[in-house]
């Protein structure tokens, strides 16, 4: 967090190679993030770019003492993704849950059988697939908590919101989410 | 404490989280665990929990990093010239390469060595030349084959002989069992030579065999003999040994 402090420092003063260094460290995250939410690869690697177009540009108003610059992007992220999922809403009235047929994911192989592997690929494709029919607010929600592992505090700050309100979108979002699975015929073992 | 399902649904999050306290974490439990409703319902959202939290961490693509820093920073300078030049032999110093380079340099000085093409003594430039390289591997192959086909020729002699010798060995004990002592049909019964026409017949079979193998083979040449009758005998025991590292000798 020290090191992003820093990094951004020399961004600020004008320093190329500090801001590639920045982009290389949490470019992952925040690709996954888009991924998550969106479900479209395409779409998730535009709005990794329009996200670090707009942290470039809004750079010098970050303040370290707001929390960390990890945070502070994943606010910015969350504001892109609602504004997406707004801009594209009406293109999305038609889906169901019937559409939704898993597209299994390419993922690391990390020393799998390839029975294993289908397995796992094809429970991730339903999981995601789950996971995009929740509403926005506890999809981020349970995103930020369950696949990004942040905090309660973290994730007040990320969603402006208390945390009382928090606990109760991530317990609605698990539920939801448990509701969808047992829907697509993703049972526990 | 009493607990009901509903407190269930609403705290399953602080519960699964471990920000229950301990007595309200004793009575959810106690709860659950009697509950037909509340029991599949934990079981669920627990699977669904694992199952996100299994969800693999995608590779970023390989674009998008410079996509944002051209998108960010604008395009980078693309050089050109000797600048392209040496920067492609800077990519170059990189153990990967090194590695790939000596593997591929090792593997060409092997397959020379073996093909023969070069004479290391006295290295010559055409030696190199492809249709070097190519005849002579093409004459090593060759001789290769021609060398194992014939090893394995002589083992199939080897193998006959033997099987016939065992054969040979098993008559006599056979005959008699089954024949009587005084024999009237003509023919010997003194153990000098074969007892029937069918013996005769593969002793000379065995016969010509063995002298075709001694002539191939010299070392057998001076170790076996053939008695004139057509019956084999050996200047030893008369067993014949079996091959040992590739040559044939005498037990």
């Amino acid at each position: 967090m020290e090191q992003d402090a820093q990094l951004v420092q020399q961004c600020l003063q004008g320093d190329g190679s500090a801001w590639e260094e920045l982009v290389r460290r949490h470019t992952r995250r925040i690709f996954n993030i888009c991924y998550r939410f969106t479900g479209n690869r395409t779409e998730a690697e535009d709005l990794s770019q329009d996200v670090f177009l707009r942290v470039y540009r809004t750079l010098a108003s970050y303040r370290s003492a707001h929390g960390g610059f990890a945070t502070w992007m994943t606010s910015v992220t969350r504001n892109l993704l609602i504004d997406h999922y707004r801009r594209t809403k009406r293109d999305r009235v038609t889906d169901s849950l019937d559409d939704a047929m898993p597209v299994v994911e390419n993922k690391e192989s990390s020393g799998r059988r390839p029975d294993e592997q289908a397995l796992l690929g094809e429970l991730s494709a339903q999981v995601q697939a789950a996971l995009t029919h929740l509403s926005p607010e506890l999809r981020e929600a349970v995103i930020l908590r369950d696949l990004q592992q942040l905090e309660y505090s973290e994730i007040q700050t990320v969603l402006a919101v208390p945390e009382g309100t928090v606990k109760s979108r991530i317990n609605r979002g698990r539920i939801e989410l448990a509701r969808i699975l047992q829907q697509m015929g993703v049972r526990p073992s | 404490m009493n607990w009901t399902c509903e407190q269930t649904e609403l705290l399953l999050t602080d519960y699964l989280d471990g920000l229950l306290p301990a007595d309200e974490q004793r009575a959810f439990d106690l709860h659950v665990n009697s509950c037909a409703r509340c029991t599949p319902l934990l079981s669920s959202v627990m699977h669904a929990m694992s199952s996100l939290r299994a969800l693999p961490e995608l590779e970023t693509p390989p674009r998008l990093v410079y996509n944002i820093l051209d998108s960010t920073l604008g395009p980078r300078e693309t050089v050109s010239g000797w600048a392209a030049f040496l920067a492609w032999l800077k990519s170059l110093a990189s153990p990967k390469f090194a590695y790939g380079a000596v593997s591929l340099a090792a593997t060409f000085l092997m397959f020379v060595t073996v093909s023969g093409s070069v004479n290391w003594k006295k290295p010559k430039l055409a030696d190199l030349a492809p249709s070097n390289i190519y005849r002579n591997t093409n004459r090593r192959v060759h001789l290769a084959y021609a060398a194992g086909t014939k090893y394995v020729s002589d083992l199939r002699v080897v193998y006959e002989i033997q099987s016939r010798l065992r054969q040979d060995n098993e008559v006599p004990t056979n005959r008699e069992n089954t024949t009587p002592e005084s024999n009237p049909t003509p023919g010997r019964t003194d153990g000098s030579g074969p007892a029937s026409p069918r013996q005769q017949n593969r002793a000379n079979d065995v016969s010509s065999q063995l002298q075709v193998l001694a002539e191939e083979v010299p070392l057998l040449s001076g170790k076996l003999s053939l008695v004139s009758s057509g019956r084999l005998d050996f200047m030893t025991s008369g067993k014949l040994g079996f091959v040992i590292g590739g040559k044939l000798g005498v037990r």
